[in-house]
């Protein structure tokens, strides 16, 4: 049977890259949702113009809060699978079938599309700071659990039900993926896996982590983490 | 009774009518309302009896009363702070709940709109 897949496509002030990435998105054939989260551009008008399938929020939310309602949603709506898929044009949706697979193989819970794993993906995407960020939280999240993220910050992923019904019930508010992929990690009932992928420079907008934020965040994951290694085991 | 005891009774009661009036007028509850109306009791009660106080004081090796009653006003101070900041924290968990759950409502409310 083929597997109900929903894309989740979280929004915040994304007007000059929202029409292209939503009309690649529709073409595809896939179920898709925009969170839009409480945008002040005029995001809201072309979802409304373009007929486009989305939840407006009524309040801003943050990036965790607005994809948790995308998982929601899709927990909602029994979908099998729900991929978070970036509005900005960084990913790649013909790589979703590759995203899917191991979920449906039944390989892993979760799969992380990764631009690290296979040399010819990585390159151009990011900063030298956020590259160091995410070899750093690599770094660390190896220390603490002895197993691999090479892309632990990647915004596109792939979840089975089980995870979307965790998801639903509960998701970090700030930088969720580098969060939820460690609490994943060290439970020993899902699975992670790693997936090559290639990532587009994004077209349009922001992204959430600013440069003179980057500071803040990784004292913020770094934390988060940490005190998960506490003992407490959330998805045990 | 000093001039100290009686600014300083006089201060306390004062305090003490301000939280009265805020929870008569509603704009406070009563289970936030405990912990500020017994700090100016306390202080009310120690600017009445100050003698225990400052014989506590010389015991714990503070050099004088005032300093110790420092120290435990800005410890209570600490705690109700980070009791509040706490208590922001669920009620940002709860708002956030609000918001996704009724956003999502809202948004089943007008696809059935444009069924009919």
């Amino acid at each position: 049977m083929k597997p109900k897949v929903l894309l989740i496509i979280p929004a915040f002030n994304e007007e000059k890259s929202l029409i292209s990435t939503l009309s690649v998105v529709s073409n595809s054939g896939y179920d898709y949702v925009v969170i839009n989260d409480g945008s002040t551009d005029s995001t809201e008008e072309i979802l409304n113009n373009g007929n486009y399938n989305h939840i407006s929020l009524i309040s801003n939310l943050g990036i965790g809060g607005a994809v948790q309602t995308g998982y929601k949603y899709a927990y909602e709506n029994s979908y099998d699978i729900a991929i978070q898929f970036d509005a900005d044009g960084q990913h790649d949706i013909s790589f979703v079938p590759d995203l899917i697979k191991p979920i449906v193989n039944q390989k892993a819970n979760l799969a992380i599309g990764s631009c690290f794993i296979d040399k010819k993906f990585s390159g151009k995407r990011s900063s030298i700071v956020r590259s160091f960020g995410i070899k750093f939280l690599s770094g660390i999240i190896f220390l603490l659990s002895h197993k691999h993220i090479y892309d632990p910050t990647s915004g596109f992923r792939a979840a089975d039900r089980k995870i979307i019904e965790l998801f639903a019930e509960d998701y970090p508010q700030e930088y969720p993926e580098p969060v939820s992929n460690y609490e994943l990690l060290r439970s020993k009932h899902f699975k992670i896996k790693e997936v090559p992928v290639k990532m587009n420079r994004r077209t349009g907008g922001k992204s959430s982590i600013h440069s003179w934020k980057s500071a803040y965040a990784a004292i913020n994951v770094v934390i988060s983490i940490l005190i998960l290694s506490l003992g407490r085991k959330k998805y045990d | 009774m000093t001039r100290l005891q009686l600014e300083m009774s006089l201060a306390a009661i004062f305090t003490f009518a301000l939280i009265l009036i805020f929870l008569k007028k509603n704009s406070l509850s009563v289970k936030n309302s405990i912990a500020w109306l017994l700090l100016p009791l306390a202080c009310l009660l120690i600017a009445i009896f100050p003698d225990p106080l400052a014989k506590f004081s010389g015991w714990l090796g503070f050099q004088a009363p005032s300093n110790f009653f420092f120290v435990i006003l800005i410890g209570i101070l600490f705690l109700i702070c980070f009791f509040l900041t706490i208590s922001i924290s669920h009620q940002q968990a709860k708002i956030n709940k609000l918001i996704q759950e009724l956003s999502i409502l809202k948004q089943k409310d007008a696809k059935n709109d444009k069924k009919k």
